[in-house]
């Protein structure tokens, strides 16, 4: 039993976060460069066999890369598109992008629409995945994090492409997301407290923002220990993997909005500011938070998962 | 990164499992002076004969030479064997995990040889004597005198917060023998035999109605030199691989017993009647979601212990990390018992004991000590910061 990452599995997190830097700046959309990077690198088959087309690792390894974009905090359709390469694995390798939807009252609720060949839609009943054109006209909104492209549109009356559960692996990896988020959030507060100066020392030498910090560091830690326990639960197929997974999503979401809520204020007026990236990390954190079942119904479905392995 | 155990570790886990079945205590732990010794002392010389004393710790000692792994699994199998008192709420706590852990490091092999074999075999108790009126979280100011006299140290002062005092056989005791050194360089780490004739110790009541607390007075207490773990004046270096242990791996039953409360604690409130007076207290949104909430972050505390294990694995002594986890533990262990008292009603009126079946209102004050002692969470952020994020230190 071992929860740090393999000699390999560091090779993997340094490679992405090679591709993620050079291709990726925080507050711009995403850049076709580094969509045909992940294409290319298979990053939306990281987890589908070898047999069906893809890598052949596990949901672990697609763990680590998630946890890397949500550092990263790039915007784009890669939550979508990796679970849709599940669903259609001769998906993998056309370049195509896939939005999410979520049914709204009589709508769906779409992000990452424009731009996108694909729609999956999940709920409750279980994931479908469309053609774009089959969703009818997207009517977009204002959006809280403006990098995601929200929109509502009609249900699609379409026979789906392809159906299937994603309910696991969408806590595992937006889970993950998260977790990037808190830990990368708790990063740029360190980072700044050692830099800024207030009454002649670094502001990290006040415990008022030191513990700060450190509350961020725990709640960073929590969430990715709890993300790499589920990935591979969930990797094993342990009787407790969706228990651990919704946990992982759970914690991770609190992680994530709590350390980029406090990274603002370990700014001050910097970070209330349009320029700095600190809002950035908090609107995506807030949209990850409730999707695919995250948020108060999952809190409450977690009780009655079972948790023994 | 994997979940798996190893075929060993299975084995272990169900020889534990079977053993436990057979040898746990049913009767109620008592909760004070010699008889709570004597239940303490006869469950680890049982844990000794059936070969679950030191189980990480090295054979030549008297333990068992296997890994924190094997330790958690039997730590986890206790809590499932719905044992009637809590593992660290023991008298034997200080020898198992911070005395003799220390001396496993820094003694050298005549105390380590009289000793360890000693604490395994429930011979003897150990108490620590860190804490002192005038140096709590300041600790390396602390000012009881140790002043050399030939190969004895005579010790004058005062400690305080000494838990299980008055029946410990031996403590681990900070004394100033350099009082012209810088605070950190003048301490030394010493075995008082609490025999020892000038010791005089005044028990502490606390909120939690427990006696085990204590102050100690050392009045000219002549201590050999032979005593010194570590080298002269180099007491704070060995005090801190103590603390380290403990905020290490020493809470890893505590944290595990975690896992079986917020279970129970669901089961309560589906049973018990909520604020409404109608419906299940589960029912209350409110008391779903921070049940929900905990269940999920034990699950974490459980992720952070492994990862901890795994960290402590590759490296000779536990990190400064180890803080992270003690922090996250002690905060939420606290949350827990809060949310019990929401939830058990009327019961919440009426005092339990600290341990037991059903019992809430005992542990939830004994909680408190948990976000203070061993470094209180203000320490852990200090510790967190600076050393585990290189933040400037505190002035």
């Amino acid at each position: 039993m071992d929860l740090l990452p393999t000699p390999e599995q560091d090779e993997i997190i340094g490679s992405i976060r090679a591709v993620l830097a050079g291709r990726h700046t925080i507050g711009e959309p995403l850049s076709d460069g580094l969509w045909s990077s992940a294409v290319e690198q298979g990053w939306f088959g990281l987890s589908v066999a070898e047999a069906d087309g893809g890598v052949g690792y596990s949901i672990v390894e697609e763990g680590l890369l998630f946890a890397e974009i949500g550092a990263s905090c790039v915007p784009g359709p890669f939550l979508a598109t990796a679970l849709a390469a599940h669903l259609a694995p001769r998906l993998i390798h056309d370049g195509g992008r896939t939005a999410l939807a979520e049914p709204e009252g009589d709508h769906l609720r779409v992000i990452d629409g424009p731009g996108a060949d694909r729609v999956l839609v999940v709920g409750s009943g279980g994931a479908e995945l469309f053609d774009i054109a089959d969703l009818g006209e997207l009517t977009p909104e204002p959006a809280l994090d403006e990098l995601v492209g929200l929109a509502v549109a009609p249900r699609p009356t379409a026979r789906p492409i392809a159906t299937g559960d994603v309910t696991l692996r969408a806590h595992v990896l937006l889970g993950a997301l998260l977790a990037g988020i808190a830990r990368a959030t708790g990063e740029q507060s360190v980072e700044y407290a050692k830099d800024r100066e207030q009454f002649g020392q670094p502001i990290g030498g006040f415990q008022a923002v030191k513990h700060r910090c450190a509350d961020q560091a725990v709640r960073s830690d929590a969430a990715m220990n709890q993300v790499r326990f589920a990935s591979l639960a969930a990797r094993d197929g342990r009787d407790d993997s969706l228990f651990q997974a919704t946990a992982a999503h759970l914690v991770a979401a609190n992680a994530a909005i709590a350390n980029a809520q406090w990274n603002i204020q370990n700014h001050g007026g910097i970070g209330f500011t349009w320029e700095h990236t600190a809002h950035r990390y908090l609107t995506r954190a807030r949209i990850w938070a409730q999707l695919c079942g995250g948020g108060y119904g999952a809190a409450t479905q977690l009780l009655s998962l079972p948790t023994s392995g | 990164m994997n979940l798996d155990f190893t075929a060993d570790e299975e084995q272990f886990r169900d020889r534990a499992r079977t053993w436990l079945r057979d040898h746990l205590p049913t009767e109620q732990r008592p909760p004070d002076g010699q008889p709570m010794r004597e239940f303490d002392v006869a469950w680890q010389q049982t844990l000794y004969e059936g070969g679950w004393a030191g189980i990480n710790w090295p054979v030549e000692f008297g333990g068992r030479g296997l890994t924190d792994i094997e330790q958690m699994i039997w730590y986890s199998e206790f809590a499932n064997a719905d044992p009637a008192f809590t593992l660290n709420n023991s008298c034997t706590f200080v020898g198992n995990n911070h005395g003799g852990p220390t001396l496993i490091t820094c003694g050298d092999d005549t105390q380590k040889q009289y000793h360890l074999p000693r604490i395994l075999r429930g011979e003897v108790i150990w108490c620590q004597g860190f804490s002192e009126p005038g140096a709590g979280s300041d600790l390396a100011s602390l000012s009881t005198k140790g002043v050399i006299d030939g190969d004895e140290i005579v010790v004058t002062g005062q400690k305080i917060w000494t838990s299980y005092a008055e029946v410990a056989d031996f403590q681990e005791l900070l004394v100033r023998t350099d009082p012209t050194a810088p605070k950190h360089k003048g301490i030394s780490w010493v075995i008082c035999d609490m025999a020892t004739p000038g010791i005089d110790i005044r028990p502490i009541r606390t909120m939690a109605h427990t006696n085990d607390f204590a102050e100690v007075f050392y009045d000219e207490v002549r201590i050999p030199l032979t005593n010194v773990v570590g080298d002269l004046h180099d007491g704070w270096r060995v005090a801190m691989s103590t603390l380290s242990f403990e905020r290490g791996t020493a809470f890893m039953a505590d944290q595990i017993e975690l896992v079986a409360t917020i279970e129970e604690l669901i089961v309560e409130a589906r049973q018990r009647t909520g604020r409404d007076g109608k419906r299940p207290a589960i029912a209350d949104d409110d008391i779903a979601l921070r049940l929900a909430t905990a269940r999920a972050e034990i699950a974490a505390l459980g992720a952070m212990t492994i990862a901890g294990i795994s960290r402590n694995r590759r490296t000779a002594m536990p990190g400064p990390e180890g803080s992270m986890i003690r922090l996250f533990h002690g905060e939420l262990h606290q949350r827990v018992y809060q949310l019990a008292l929401d939830i058990i009603g009327d019961d919440a009126f009426r005092l339990t004991p600290i341990d037991g079946d059903g019992v809430w209102t005992g542990p939830y004050l004994q909680s408190f000590a948990y976000t203070i002692g061993g470094g209180t969470t203000d320490i852990q952020r200090n510790i967190v910061g600076e050393r585990v994020l290189g933040l400037p230190r505190v002035k």
